[in-house]
C-alpha cells in the first residue's frame, strides 16, 4: 500500500500530496520523540504538534523516523509533501535507495524568474511583489500557455 | 508489526499507537505526550493555550484583519494573527492565508501583511538553496568584534527569565509560558542576547527553537542572523524609548527596573560597539 508520510512540515491532508498519491494511499505519522529531545522541544511544542496531528484523525506510530517508514511501507511507494529541511530530505533520499519515494509541493506563493537575486529580501520582494499580491488561481492561470499563442 | 500499548515506545521498529487522547480532552492529551516524550525534562510544566490542529488554524484564518495587522503590527499589542505556528506546521498554506487576505481586503491595504508572509516564502527559499547558512554565520559580525568574542551558551539568568531587566523578564517570560512573542519583542529579546549579553546568536536561535511554537529553522535563525548583523548591514538594536513606543501597559518600562536599556540611541551604540567609530 502506498504510504503519505505526515511531517512535521506539512501537517494537512489538504495537500497536492495527498491527491496525488490517490485514493488507496494511507497517510500516516510518525511521532519521533529521540527527533524532539535532539532538538530540545519542550512540552509546549510537543503538545501542539500532537494535537495537530491527532486533530487529523490518522494513525500515529510512535518510534524512529526511517526504520518505521521502512516498516510501514514495506518497499511499497512513499508521498511525502516538499520541503527544504534537510533532516527529512535526508530521510527521503535514504528511502529512494530502496522505493519510489514522490516528494510533491504546495501551490506556489510568487512566480519569480529563476536567478532572481536573493541576497537581501527588498531585491528578492521587489522581484516577487507582483504575483504575490495576486490570488493563487491567478497566479496558475498566468504560467498555463495560452491556447492562441 | 508488533503492536503495543503506549508505554513501550522505544524501539527501532514502527509500533502502532493503539491509544489515542480525543483531541478535546486536553488533560488526556497532555499526559499521552508526557508518555510519548520520557527525554522531556520533568520540570517543564509549561502548556501554551494556543491549540494545535486544523479547527484551530480555520478558526483563526477566519478571523484574520489583514488591514488592522498592517495597521498595528509594529505595537506589541497590535493586530498580529498567530497564524504562524499553523504555517510553520503546514496546517494552511502561505498562498491560502493570502487568497483570504485579498478576498477581505482592497490589496492596497493588504500589502503589508502580504509582504510579512513573503518573508517567510524567503527564508524556505534561502533555506532551501543554503542549508548550511542556517546554523553558520553568513556573513561575519559587523559590531566590532569576531565571532570568537560571544560566548557560546546561554547564560542561565537569560533562560529562566532572570536578568534584572524587568521588560527582557517580561519577553522571556511570555515565551517560556506561551511559546509565542510578538516579533518586535523577537527582535529585543534577540538583539539583547547578541549585544547586550555578547552571546553567539546560534544560542539565542536555539534557545527560540526550542519554546516558539512556530520555530522554524530558517525563519528564526536567518532573523538572528538579521539582528547579529551576520546577515545584514548593521547590527539591530533598541532603547528603553523604543519599547515604551510600541509596548502597551502591560510591559514595565520603568527606568529603575531596565537601566541597561536605557539611553539615547547614539549612548548605546558606543556604549554596545566600543571598537566601532561613533555614530
Amino acid at each position: 500500500m502506498r504510504l503519505i508520510w505526515i511531517h512535521e512540515d506539512a501537517m494537512t491532508l489538504d495537500h497536492p500530496v495527498v491527491v496525488a498519491a490517490g485514493d488507496e494511499a494511507k497517510p500516516i505519522f510518525i511521532w519521533d520523540t529521540v527527533r524532539h529531545d535532539h532538538l530540545g522541544y519542550s512540552l509546549k511544542r510537543r503538545m501542539f504538534i500532537y494535537e495537530s496531528v491527532l486533530d487529523l484523525d490518522i494513525p500515529i506510530y510512535a518510534g524512529d523516523t526511517y526504520a518505521s517508514l521502512m516498516e510501514l511501507s514495506a518497499g511499497q511507494p512513499i508521498y511525502a509533501a516538499d520541503t527544504p529541511d534537510p533532516y527529512v530530505q535526508d530521510m527521503l533520499r535514504r528511502l529512494r535507495e530502496t522505493q519510489e519515494v514522490f516528494v510533491i509541493d504546495a501551490p506556489a506563493f510568487v512566480d519569480i524568474p529563476e536567478g532572481t537575486d536573493t541576497k537581501r529580501f527588498f531585491r528578492f520582494w521587489n522581484q516577487a511583489k507582483a504575483s504575490a499580491m495576486m490570488t493563487t488561481e491567478d497566479i496558475q492561470a498566468n504560467k498555463t500557455p495560452s491556447k492562441d499563442k | 508489526m508488533k503492536q503495543s500499548d503506549d508505554s513501550s515506545i522505544i524501539s527501532s521498529l514502527a509500533v502502532k499507537l493503539i491509544m489515542r487522547a480525543r483531541y478535546n480532552d486536553r488533560k488526556a492529551v497532555l499526559e499521552q505526550v508526557r508518555m510519548l516524550s520520557p527525554g522531556l525534562d520533568p520540570h517543564d510544566q509549561n502548556m501554551s493555550e494556543l491549540r494545535g490542529g486544523m479547527s484551530a488554524a480555520r478558526t483563526r484564518l477566519a478571523a484574520l484583519d489583514a488591514s488592522g495587522y498592517g495597521a498595528t503590527r509594529n505595537y506589541l499589542d497590535g493586530a498580529v494573527t498567530q497564524l504562524s505556528p499553523f504555517i510553520r506546521h503546514g496546517l494552511i498554506q502561505l498562498s491560502d492565508v493570502r487568497d483570504k487576505a485579498l478576498a477581505d481586503t482592497p490589496p492596497q491595504r493588504a500589502e503589508k501583511f502580504i509582504q510579512q508572509l513573503a518573508w517567510r516564502d524567503y527564508w524556505q527559499r534561502l533555506y532551501r538553496d543554503a542549508p548550511e547558512d542556517i546554523w553558520n554565520d553568513v556573513e561575519s559580525y559587523k559590531t566590532g568584534f569576531v565571532a570568537a568574542d560571544y560566548a557560546d551558551a546561554l547564560p542561565e539568568d537569560i533562560a529562566l527569565g532572570e536578568t534584572g531587566v524587568a521588560c527582557i523578564d517580561q519577553f522571556i517570560g511570555t515565551l517560556l509560558t506561551t511559546g509565542y512573542l510578538h516579533n518586535h519583542a523577537r527582535l529585543y529579546l534577540a538583539a539583547y542576547v547578541c549585544h547586550w549579553r555578547r552571546v553567539k546568536w546560534q544560542a539565542g536561535a536555539r534557545w527560540f527553537l526550542q519554546h516558539l511554537l512556530d520555530g522554524d529553522p530558517a525563519s528564526n535563525n536567518l532573523s538572528w542572523q538579521w539582528v547579529a548583523s551576520t546577515f545584514s548591514h548593521k547590527p539591530y538594536f533598541f532603547n528603553l524609548e523604543n519599547i515604551e513606543k510600541y509596548s502597551g501597559q502591560s510591559i514595565d518600562t520603568a527606568f529603575k527596573r531596565n537601566k541597561p536599556l536605557a539611553g539615547s540611541y547614539d549612548d548605546i551604540y558606543t556604549r554596545l560597539f566600543p571598537n566601532l567609530e561613533p555614530r
